[in-house]
């Protein structure tokens, strides 16, 4: 089970877990991404540290394990470099995916990997990019041991960016989206609340998200507020996908709302 | 004949009601028109016992078919849609639309008389709404005279109302019960979440429903989205609840939405507010909608004791 929901610490987390971590103070990402990778050390995954500048090893000196497993192989650093952001997203998760296999097959349980992608964000262009690679990676995510900690720094980026990429993980530090919408092994959930004001928030969100075999399954187990705006988003998304919308919520108020909108294509599931 | 034909009847006894109501009864029947009794209680038994068993009447239980105004107008639709591709030449329907001598606010329900003029007009539909006038209040009886287009008597005739039409815009805004104590809840243009936020807290104490509680939440939610984004500012919302039953507000100083259909039927033309107030009034215990000193106001009521 992947861990869902709003937190301020790193460590503990799944072998999947897909973390999005906007900051203020670049000591503070250092130290949160030491803990979350001297955490999936623990684990028994590979780590990885992506960040700018130099002397990479250096801001992961307040988890000395990592030192260690920098020299022996177990943990390394990659300098990001301009070019990086010219990968797709269907490359990058490709990327991901021979670099989570290359770790199993080198004995470890998986991969980790903390991130500052801050710069890959420059322009309207790489961001809806960047959009679509977090989604494929938290898909990619569901069903392999490789897990993320993808930090952003606040200073450089424009609020709605920041909310815009909250809104695409299962894991946040702090409430800068409404709601979240990450994968799940059969579709998506959706997490928080969603009114005409997260309205455009949500459509940008679903954009990536592909219904499977005829479907679009929602979970909407931790949805605690839906409006009609929202609930006709997500009906005519799979609609326009030629998905029948399937809704999985514990409560009656979503079906009842289905109901009353006249919504006959729609199924409503526990 | 097409259209419908919105007639009243003000009777003063249970021998008039049923003079005007089993001649009508038996005209349909007659004709082979379908035949539709909607009365409450009281007057169902009345005619059921004058008219007999079997006799192809349809009846609708009273107090089902007028919950609510737009549960009224959703129902009737189907109903009379379907009648109508069935290829009925005419459609009677006799009910008994509920007001405060029944037990039951009224302004929904006057806002509901005057809007089934254009809602029923598709629909080849006699309607008769008798009022009875021993428990009737005269401002209902007011807005009866101004909705109904014309008017049965106990003497047989079928006359044109002079009234039709007149007078003021419908509803008066009557405070709820509610709103004598203070408002466990101001704010002053929040937004929809906070407002919900502030809902669940204020309404956790209360015996609502987990239905009911969120019926209240949403339309919080909806009339302060709306007044934010169709009203003029600054938007007051407010909350009043007693152990089962839970009242919000929201005033703000513009003119209301100018369509008498608003919030009786899911409009399509003005769908961002149209079809958030239908919800609310298909969900909640009573709405009421109107202009007041300080401005619009919508008055939403969900629970009430026995309310489950």
């Amino acid at each position: 089970m992947r861990t869902s929901g709003v937190t301020d610490v790193v460590v503990g987390m799944h072998p999947n877990d897909h973390l999005c971590w906007p900051f203020d103070d670049f000591a503070e990402f250092r130290a949160r991404a030491a803990e979350f990778l001297a955490d999936g050390l623990e684990l028994g995954q590979r780590a990885c540290y992506v960040a700018r500048g130099d002397d990479l090893a250096t801001h992961l000196a307040t988890e000395p394990v990592l030192a260690e497993a920098l020299r022996d192989g177990r943990a390394e650093v990659v300098r990001l470099e301009p070019r990086s952001a010219t990968a797709t997203p269907e490359e990058q998760v490709k990327v991901y995916a021979a670099a989570t296999r290359a770790a199993l097959r080198d004995g470890f349980t998986g991969l980790r990997v903390a991130a500052d992608a801050t710069a890959l964000v420059r322009s309207p262009d790489s961001l809806d990019a960047i959009c679509r690679y977090e989604h494929l990676i938290d898909r990619y995510m569901t069903a392999q041991p490789f897990s993320a900690m993808c930090a952003y720094h606040r200073a450089e980026l424009p609020e709605p960016t920041i909310a815009r990429l909250n809104s695409l993980h299962p894991v946040n530090n702090a409430r800068c989206a409404p709601f979240r919408l990450h994968a799940t092994e059969d579709g998506i959930a959706l997490h928080g609340e969603i009114d005409s004001v997260s309205l455009d928030l949500l459509s940008l969100a679903l954009d990536n998200a592909t219904p499977e075999r005829g479907a679009l399954r929602v979970d909407a187990t931790g949805l605690r507020f839906i409006d009609h705006h929202g609930l006709l988003t997500l009906h005519g998304y799979a609609r326009t996908n030629a998905a029948t919308l399937v809704l999985r919520s514990q409560r009656s108020s979503l079906a009842r709302l289905v109901s009353l909108l006249g919504l006959n294509d729609v199924k409503c599931v526990r | 004949m097409t259209g419908f034909y919105h007639q009243t009847a003000l009777y003063g006894s249970d021998d008039e009601f049923l003079t005007i109501a089993v001649p009508f009864v038996e005209g349909g029947l007659r004709a082979g028109q379908p035949t539709v009794i909607a009365c409450a209680e009281k007057n169902t038994t009345l005619l059921r016992d004058a008219l007999g068993r079997d006799n192809g009447v349809t009846y609708l239980p009273g107090a089902d078919q007028y919950a609510r105004p737009a549960d009224a107008i959703a129902n009737y639709r189907d109903l009379f849609g379907a009648y109508a591709r069935a290829g009925a030449p005419q459609i009677r329907t006799i009910g008994d639309v509920p007001h405060p001598g029944l037990g039951v606010p009224w302004d929904w329900w006057g806002r509901y008389e005057n809007a089934i003029n254009q809602v029923y007009a598709e629909f080849p539909l006699w309607g008769l709404c008798p009022y009875d006038t021993r428990i009737t209040p005269a401002e209902v009886l007011a807005d009866v005279a101004r909705t109904h287009e014309y008017i049965a008597t106990a003497s047989g005739e079928h006359l044109p109302n002079a009234d039709f039409g007149n007078g003021l815009a419908l509803s008066r805004l009557v405070p709820d019960v509610l709103e004598r104590g203070s408002p466990l809840v101001t704010l002053i243009d929040p937004t929809p979440a906070a407002v919900r936020e502030a809902v669940n807290a204020a309404i956790g104490g209360t015996s609502l429903s987990d239905d009911d509680a969120h019926d209240v939440v949403y339309a919080a939610s909806e009339i302060v989205t709306n007044g934010l984004t169709h009203g003029v500012a600054p938007v007051l919302f407010r909350l009043w609840a007693d152990a089962s039953r839970v009242v919000v507000t929201v005033t703000d100083r513009g003119p209301g939405p100018s369509d008498p259909l608003a919030g009786l039927v899911p409009t399509t033309a003005t769908r961002t507010a149209g079809l958030g107030l239908w919800i609310l009034h298909r969900t909640c215990d009573y709405v009421s909608m109107g202009l007041g000193d300080d401005g619009f106001t919508v008055r939403v009521s969900v629970g009430g004791p026995g309310q489950t």
